[in-house]
């Protein structure tokens, strides 16, 4: 069930916001010793308000289309009188005074929050195998990961525990747990979704976004949230939109980059088949796919990486004498942004503004871009590497390739499923679009997905 | 090229000499990518820490 099926039967009385919390902690209960979705469950407070839900529909108040849907954040939002650990032993005993903005937004919304998900150590990494909270699991298969570093986020919405998640991505962070759990998720513009009350891992690199069973409760999810902040710096005050797109939207004529280099290269077999079957897809529905030459897109990926490293480390430097509190991998990252000096990150930053310039010109010739969301499907815990068209490649870097490059430019993009590997996991396709273009590739995603492009919904090992 | 290590040794970095080693390679990777086009770089262009997607890039 999506949002908007839910939201009728609420409206129509056949369930209350009640019932859909009680599923939902019952969902909890029963899976959460094993996915490991969840680090702090705030089941009194979701019943609390959703018995107020509930009254405020049976008095005529309603509050929208998230009006008594049960929710839920990762840990780094930050939640009035609820622990935010950041997935860390750093923030172990961390209990706001206030909600983040988006938090906020999402109550106002009548969102019914069942508590605070499960993250890779502090967002800086890709498998969500968190040591201090326990490792996340995939619900298509348990042995293998849900990416990261919103985990807990693509995990409870693929196990049908919550409706929709809001996740972070500074380097794929939504998109990945998004490709490997087969939910939709959307990183929006930069700027685009308040930061404000977020735990940030690089200032200049986070964002704000959902995960969700639709690409239209994606867009449900974006209206109550996006929009200009005060207490967000890095706001901006690029006026808002009704993302939701039209029933039956089309893309006739409109113009899909097929890129040329980087985003085909490298790819596990199911998941190139399955993202040409998209393409495909999009162009017996009219739209025309031209094959586009792309910027140097390796080069934009090692400058993220560069200003990561020294956004991240300066950001822990409070911390970076307690070794003993992080795990290895956050670790080794913290420990390599040291050694970044200043010149390295602002001739990073300076190569960004030239790679943004690159891509504006790109938009001239085409309306988004369609790739893979990840060169690879869910790989299984612990795996250090993958192997990749012949090339045995860091299992980090790999799952990254196709979506940093994104955080760097700053532009939305969107990952919804496209298909099953032979293996039974699910594939994502990814949607560029151009700055403050969510409109477009939610219409986008809607279109593939109301003609054909997805897959079933989750029956994993969990039932 | 940068020799990572000694400035890993220098900053007093409490690495062993495995972790030291990856950290070097890691670091020597991103250099070797970005160097080529920090030769391409113009004087008048400044850094993004301002940064606003699709309000001042172009």
């Amino acid at each position: 069930m999506t949002i908007r099926e839910a939201g009728q039967s609420l409206r129509k009385k056949r369930l209350s916001a009640v019932e859909l919390a009680t599923a939902a902690i019952s969902r909890i209960d029963r899976t959460n010793s094993t996915l490991q979705a969840f680090i702090t469950v705030t089941a009194g407070y979701a019943l609390d308000r959703a018995r107020v839900a509930d009254a405020e529909l049976a008095t005529g108040r309603d509050r929208g289309p998230l009006h008594g849907i049960p929710m839920a954040v990762k840990d780094l939002f930050a939640t009035r009188g609820v622990r935010t650990t950041g997935g860390s032993k750093i923030f172990e005993n961390l209990v706001p005074d206030y909600n983040s903005t988006t938090v906020e937004r999402l109550e106002k919304a009548g969102a019914v929050l069942l508590g605070k998900l499960n993250m890779h150590e502090l967002a800086y990494g890709i498998t969500s195998a968190n040591p201090h909270y326990g490792a996340v699991r995939n619900p298509w298969d348990a042995d293998r990961s849900p990416g990261g570093s919103s985990g807990g986020s693509g995990a409870a919405v693929a196990a049908n525990i919550v409706y929709a998640a809001l996740g972070t991505d500074t380097g794929g962070s939504i998109r990945i747990p998004a490709s490997f759990c087969g939910t939709v998720g959307l990183k929006p513009t930069y700027g685009r979704v308040s930061r404000h009350g977020v735990l940030p891992l690089a200032y200049t690199l986070d964002h704000v976004g959902p995960l969700t069973r639709s690409v239209h409760d994606a867009a449900l999810v974006l209206n109550a949230i996006a929009g200009h902040d005060p207490l967000d710096e890095s706001s901006s005050r690029h006026p808002t939109i009704d993302y939701t797109p039209d029933e039956g939207a089309e893309i006739r004529g409109l113009r899909i980059g097929f890129p040329q280099s980087f985003f085909f290269e490298r790819l596990d077999a199911d998941v190139e088949s399955s993202v040409r079957g998209a393409c495909a897809r999009a162009e017996s529905m009219g739209a025309i796919v031209k094959p586009i030459a792309m910027p140097d897109m390796a080069g934009i990926n090692a400058m993220g990486r560069m200003i990561l490293l020294a956004e991240a480390s300066a950001n822990m430097a409070p911390y970076l004498d307690e070794r003993h509190r992080f795990g290895g991998d956050v670790l080794a990252l913290l420990d390599q942004g040291r050694l970044v000096s200043a010149m390295d990150y602002i001739n990073a930053q300076r190569l960004r503004r030239r790679a943004r310039r690159e891509f504006d010109k790109l938009w001239r010739e085409v309306d988004c871009l369609l790739t893979p969301t990840t060169p690879n499907t869910a790989p299984r815990m612990g795996a250090q590497t993958v192997r990749l068209g012949g090339v045995e490649e860091d299992v980090r870097l790999a799952t990254t390739r196709l979506v940093r490059c994104v955080n760097v430019l700053g532009l939305p993009a969107l990952s919804l499923p496209c298909g099953l590997s032979h293996d039974g996991l699910p594939i994502g396709l990814q949607i560029i679009g151009p700055a403050f273009q969510e409109g477009l590739i939610l219409r986008v995603g809607a279109a593939l997905e109301a003609g054909g492009v997805g897959i079933p919904p989750c029956q994993g090992a969990l039932g | 090229m940068k020799d990572w290590k000694a400035i890993a040794q220098g900053a007093g970095l409490e690495a062993t000499g495995a972790e030291l080693d990856r950290i070097v390679q890691a670091l020597s990777g991103l250099e070797e990518t970005l160097r080529p086009l920090l030769r391409e770089l113009s004087p008048e262009l400044e850094p993004d820490t301002v940064f606003h997607a699709g309000e001042n890039g172009a």
